[in-house]
């Protein structure tokens, strides 16, 4: 439900920001749109050279067929369309000096960094810099618009939110008569850590027929004991792998603690791959898909 | 004069007998072929043609900015830090006479460290990119008022020994203190603090290293002119009283003056360890622990030694930086363990 009304949310603001945000009938390719730190961002022109210091930022230029436009990338990014584009470091802490020498006239940057160092380095060399949120679903089809906007191809960006959204009300729709099923979501099991309801995770989960057992903890990523698991006994546990972690039901059979509860001793475990749900773009469509097939393998076609 | 040999990590070492005058401008050449290095190597390559015609700021823009904006003034913060570091590092061995002793003993890293991530936790950093820096200077100097508040309130004199122990009980305190914060935190916050607590020199500019130069310069001087002072302090401070040293306002001056050497420095690049340790043995080692002579080629050395760990840190690795922290250490400690097993020539 919290999943439902988060995309609906971000919908509707997409549909009044696309009216709202008109380019000014002066230079008509000039464009100014805030970004999710609150700071202005004035580009004179869309961005040709483009450096996405966040992985799921370059996923979606990938999906707006924006490709050609990005200049630089991070080490974080998977995708084989720019296995070829030069990597300027970490997300949060690149080589300032490789961006500088790409020579972009964008910098898409995450607002997890609290410290903001590098966008004050960048600005200071008159480099523009678009922070973005990626918490929620609402951030995500917000982020798909702006990106859409600073890159000059709005109309792919609305396809592909409208396509993202037909896409999540099918897969809802294809859970709606099934009952809910009790889960956990284990992004880490030692300490164990969740996601929270308003993660575009939970978002998802929820959307794909999971009820979260600690859909209460508003917190993003939650830390939880042990002992509050076994209390709240969740029917499956779902978990995100990378490719070398191979049987994750094995695995947790082993783990104190975890080898006790009754969702493993029934073997109700579920892997889903990290890479895939951890990245908020529009992939998120084809992990909302994945999350349905472990949560209710009799919806899947 | 068993206080003076204990300073001393390998008293009865080869020294090499130059002039205090050969050692410092062998030294200053050494600076300068780390600066040559630090402007010359980066993630980015370029032709030496291209490096003078970005130093003169023409040809490419792009080479311009990366030389005078980014490699620049990255090797000035370094050297100043590592400088502020390697003299704060050779005051506190001889101040405590404990070949231990190094910038951040008396608890200042925690406290800047307390600072930032207060800042960081509070969403303040992000509002205020100075904020950062500026609490992580508040919380050294106030924890190093801390530390000195509690040695003051046992005996009369400053007892060094009391004052070592207010520094590890202090600092102890406040990193608990941290982990408390960071324990209630969210994922990012936890991250960025750690990052900044690795520390880096990636974020000088000029004005940083305007900041730093008009703080560090004054603290320089005071502390050479200490230098003697210092020397009779390391044999012992009865002694240095009888040869007319006043020894409670010279121990309370040098405290001060390289713990806020310590606290710049800190404020602007986070915590790098093993420089203040090392780098004031490693010239002791060479040249004897004379301070007249010791705490100038600290200075220079702690300069060359940190330009070329950074250089390293941003190059070594193509785009991906290394911490500082980790290169100061890794090729720090090889070296220092050849100069400490260097073969004994003629005994000094």
């Amino acid at each position: 439900m919290v999943g439902a009304l988060g995309i609906y949310g971000c919908l509707a603001s997409i549909a009044c920001g696309a009216g709202e945000h008109r380019p000014p009938a002066a230079s008509a390719s000039a464009i100014q749109i805030t970004d999710d730190a609150g700071i202005v961002v004035h580009l004179d022109r869309p961005a040709e050279r483009i450096i996405s210091l966040i992985p799921s930022a370059t996923e979606t230029l990938i999906a707006l067929g924006a490709t050609q436009q990005i200049a630089g990338r991070t080490r974080y990014d998977a995708a084989p369309e720019v296995a070829k584009i030069p990597s300027v470091g970490g997300g949060i802490d690149p080589s300032v000096e490789a961006i500088v020498a790409l020579r972009p006239d964008l910098v898409l940057a995450w607002a997890n960094d609290k410290r903001q160092a590098i966008r004050e380095k960048l600005v200071s060399l008159q480099i523009p810099v678009f922070i973005l949120r990626t918490e929620d679903t609402t951030d995500i089809f917000r982020g798909i618009a702006n990106i859409g906007r600073l890159s000059g191809r709005d109309s792919a960006a609305r396809a592909t939110a409208a396509w993202m959204r037909a896409s999540l009300d099918s897969i809802r729709s294809s859970v709606a008569a099934l009952p809910r099923r009790k889960m956990m979501y284990v992004e880490f099991p030692d300490p164990p850590m969740t996601a929270g309801p308003h993660t575009f995770i939970g978002q998802i989960i929820s959307l794909a027929g999971g009820n979260s057992v600690f859909a209460d903890n508003t917190n993003l990523w939650p830390n939880v004991s042990m002992e509050e698991i076994v209390r709240r006994d969740p029917d499956l546990l779902v978990v995100p792998v990378g490719e070398f972690k191979q049987n994750t039901l094995e695995r947790f059979r082993q783990m104190p603690g975890w080898r006790d509860l009754r969702a493993v001793k029934q073997g109700h475990v579920a892997a889903v791959p990290a890479d895939l749900v951890s990245r908020p773009s529009p992939s998120i469509v084809e992990s909302a898909r994945v999350l349905r097939n472990a949560i209710h393998p009799e919806a899947a076609r | 004069l068993s206080d003076a040999v204990r300073v001393r990590v390998a008293p009865t070492r080869a020294r090499l007998e130059w002039p205090v005058s050969a050692r410092l401008i062998a030294l200053s050449i050494l600076v300068l072929l780390s600066f040559v290095a630090a402007v010359r190597i980066g993630a980015v390559s370029m032709s030496l043609h291209t490096l003078f015609e970005a130093i003169a700021g023409r040809g490419d823009p792009a080479m311009v900015t990366i030389v005078r904006e980014l490699r620049l003034p990255r090797a000035f913060q370094a050297a100043l830090v590592g400088a502020a570091l390697a003299v704060s590092g050779a005051t506190f061995q001889a101040l405590l006479r404990n070949p231990l002793a190094e910038p951040y003993i008396l608890g200042v890293s925690s406290g800047a460290a307390a600072g930032a991530v207060f800042t960081v936790v509070t969403g303040l950093a992000v509002r205020m990119v100075w904020s950062l820096p500026i609490a992580a200077f508040a919380g050294a100097v106030l924890s190093m008022l801390l530390v000195f508040r509690i040695a003051f309130s046992v005996g009369r004199a400053l007892d060094t020994r009391v004052l070592l122990l207010a520094g590890v009980v202090v600092s102890a305190f406040l990193v608990a203190l941290i982990w408390l914060v960071l324990a209630f935190a969210d994922t990012e916050s936890v991250r960025s603090a750690i990052f900044w607590m690795m520390g880096s020199n990636a974020n000088a500019s000029w004005r940083s290293v305007s900041i730093l130069v008009s703080c560090l310069v004054p603290a320089f001087i005071i502390l050479l002119a200490l230098a003697r002072p210092l020397n009779l302090l390391a044999i012992g401070e009865s002694t240095a009283a009888y040869l007319g040293t006043s020894v409670e306002r010279t121990k309370l001056v040098a405290f001060g003056t390289a713990t806020l050497l310590t606290a710049a420095s800190v404020a602007m690049s986070g915590t790098i360890g093993f420089v203040g340790l090392v780098v004031p043995h490693a010239v002791r080692i060479l040249w004897g622990s004379d301070n007249r002579s010791l705490l100038p080629c600290s200075a220079l050395a702690g300069a060359a030694f940190l330009v070329a760990a950074d250089t390293l840190a941003r190059s070594i690795a193509g785009a991906n930086e290394l911490p500082i922290g980790i290169v100061t250490a890794l090729v720090g400690v090889p070296c220092f363990v050849w100069l400490l097993r260097r073969p004994t020539g003629a005994i000094a």
